[in-house]
């Protein structure tokens, strides 16, 4: 099957490169007006730049197929927990830890595979062994504590995470993930730009204080708009392509989109750190950058799941 | 085993190339699995082309923090030393290498990093501050340290004078410090050589010794350097 035989995803794939493209004009338009300092310019060409690296990194496993794509968000989910990890500093229990790394191997298998019973059943077998190995240690003190970490690693990590790769096994994969991931990383943008437009309430301002009531209120508003545009296409022909499926959609995915920034910025004020690592220049670690989308998955997978499936047509249970 | 801290990696925050480097680096789950497929493939080479021994382990602490001090001729030593601890241990040995030889370039660094888990010595720019931190991370920490005090391989076999560094880790301080001698490396890898022969070699190692009455000043560093000197050729003179 071509890799766009829905127009939907040619049409958010050129949209995104015209996006890269045109982004440098801009930029160049704002210096001639004088609106950017030396500072904040090096700044932007620095996002820029990962960006450049970042959306062919995201499309390209995409449009390459579901094991691209599954292989894509598996090596994210590893990343993503290696520095939650290091910034707890829970790499130090090494037993606890490679059995979260086990926990998420055996759900991308499963995704690979395509076997929705055992992805289904993973995350209570891996929850009651990573309280059974904490507990092996015989080391009670602390012992909520690294079963905590623990849990929220692999959940975050594995279960979120995996439910976005999970989409890949639908014969619609492409689009989806492509309106996903485009309305994800939209949403964060637009946040920024209502808040500096029309922030004045923060929203939590102990957690994140750059973010506001209008910040998020705008990008709800304007990230639901285009993914019921968008997403008229992507799902045309299906129950999900009625305009109430589609903003209800579009909401799910800005309101659970901010949620994970939070999460991870809670994450970051209770350890006293700005970033989750150094990987991304200009951004951060890969969490920074990818934290929206960690619940975005959950929600929208069952939701589609519950109107019309996910990979219902597909042949399962492909190598186990 | 320690309680779980709530405390980033030492190297947390740094790029990866900074992070090989850094003093404070800690091992997470790729960088152990890669030095035990390591430790595993060159403990089977140095039993298989070199009929490897090992002698007097029992003088090894149980527990990490302690140092292991050793002569050195051959780039055959810190591979040699690494193996020849129990495998229980080998994870928290970090040899103390040449910067200016293993951590120069990046891919030198990296393997060092990773495979050896090796901390650089940065032999000419080496500053007080670097041998605090090392200090520090032993005593507070989990770390073997294997380190060979003559500071560069020996180019005749003969074994040098001990230099003073190793004082400033262990003056003052109730960390071991095992004596260990490497009988076979010069022979069958001498610096110049580019390929080793297949000759034997074994490591002995001696009892273990503690400074907290040496003062950690100058002269307490040498003094301490002195008497580890003596012990590793009394190793090598009764091998």
């Amino acid at each position: 099957m071509s890799a766009f035989t829905n127009p939907a995803t040619a049409g958010i794939t050129v949209f995104l490169a015209a996006l890269l493209a045109i982004t440098p004009v801009v930029f160049a338009i704002l210096q001639r007006m004088g609106r950017l300092t030396p500072t904040l310019r090096k700044e932007l060409y620095a996002r820029y730049f990962s960006w450049l690296v970042i959306v062919p990194l995201m499309v390209v496993p995409v449009l390459l197929g579901r094991f691209w794509t599954i292989a894509a968000f598996g090596l994210l989910s590893l990343f993503a927990y290696r520095e939650f990890a290091r910034v707890t500093g829970f790499f130090r229990n090494r037993l606890l830890s490679a059995t979260v790394v086990l926990g998420i191997l055996c759900m991308f298998a499963a995704i690979a595979d395509h076997w929705y019973g055992f992805f289904a059943a993973l995350p209570s077998l891996f929850i009651s062994l990573l309280v059974i190995t904490a507990v092996m240690q015989d080391q009670p003190k602390g012992y909520l504590q690294r079963v905590a970490l623990a849990i929220f690693g692999f959940a975050l990590f594995g279960i979120c995470l995996g439910h976005m790769a999970y989409f890949a096994n639908d014969a619609n994969g492409r689009p989806i993930l492509l309106l996903i991931l485009l309305c994800v990383e939209l949403n964060d943008v637009l946040a920024f730009c209502c808040g500096k437009f029309f922030g004045r309430r923060k929203l939590a301002p102990a957690t994140s204080p750059g973010k506001t009531w209008g910040g998020a209120l705008g990008a709800l508003v304007l990230t639901t708009t285009i993914f019921a545009f968008i997403g008229q296409f992507v799902f045309a022909g299906t129950l999900l392509a009625a305009p109430i499926h589609l903003l209800t959609m579009g909401a799910l995915l800005s309101f659970t989109g901010q949620l994970g920034d939070l999460v991870i910025s809670s994450v970051k004020r209770d350890l006293g750190i700005k970033d989750m690592g150094t990987t991304i220049p200009g951004h951060g670690g890969i969490l920074d950058r990818f934290d929206s989308l960690l619940f975005v998955g959950p929600a929208l997978f069952h939701y589609i799941g519950y109107f019309v499936g996910i990979g219902l047509d597909q042949p399962v249970r492909l190598f186990f | 085993m320690k309680d779980w801290e709530y405390k980033p990696a030492g190297d947390a925050g740094l790029r990866p190339a900074d992070q090989w480097r850094s003093l404070q680096r800690e091992a997470g789950l790729p960088s152990a699995v890669a030095h035990g497929a390591w430790c595993a493939l060159t403990a089977g080479y140095l039993r298989a082309f070199h009929r490897f021994c090992v002698e007097g382990r029992e003088y090894l602490p149980a527990n990490p923090p302690f140092v292991v001090v050793a002569n050195h001729s051959s780039h055959l030593d810190a591979i040699a030393l690494a193996v020849g601890l129990p495998p229980r241990l080998r994870d928290r040995a970090f040899p103390i290498a040449a910067g200016d030889t293993f951590f120069e370039t990046k891919a030198t660094a990296a393997f060092a990093a990773i495979f050896l888990n090796a901390l650089p010595m940065w032999r000419k720019k080496c500053g007080s501050h670097a041998m605090e931190t090392l200090r520090e991370r032993l005593i507070e920490g989990n770390a073997i340290y294997l380190l060979f005090p003559e500071g560069t391989r020996s180019r005749d076999g003969s074994m040098a004078d001990f230099r003073a560094g190793i004082g400033m880790l262990v003056a003052g301080t109730n960390v071991p410090v095992v004596p260990a001698y490497l009988d076979g490396c010069f022979a069958a890898m001498p610096p110049k050589a580019r390929l080793p022969k297949p000759s034997p070699i074994t490591l002995k190692f001696g009892a273990p010794k503690a400074f907290p009455d040496v003062t950690n000043d100058r002269a307490g560093w040498r003094e301490l350097a002195e008497i580890l000197q003596k012990d590793v050729h009394a190793l090598g003179s009764s091998a």
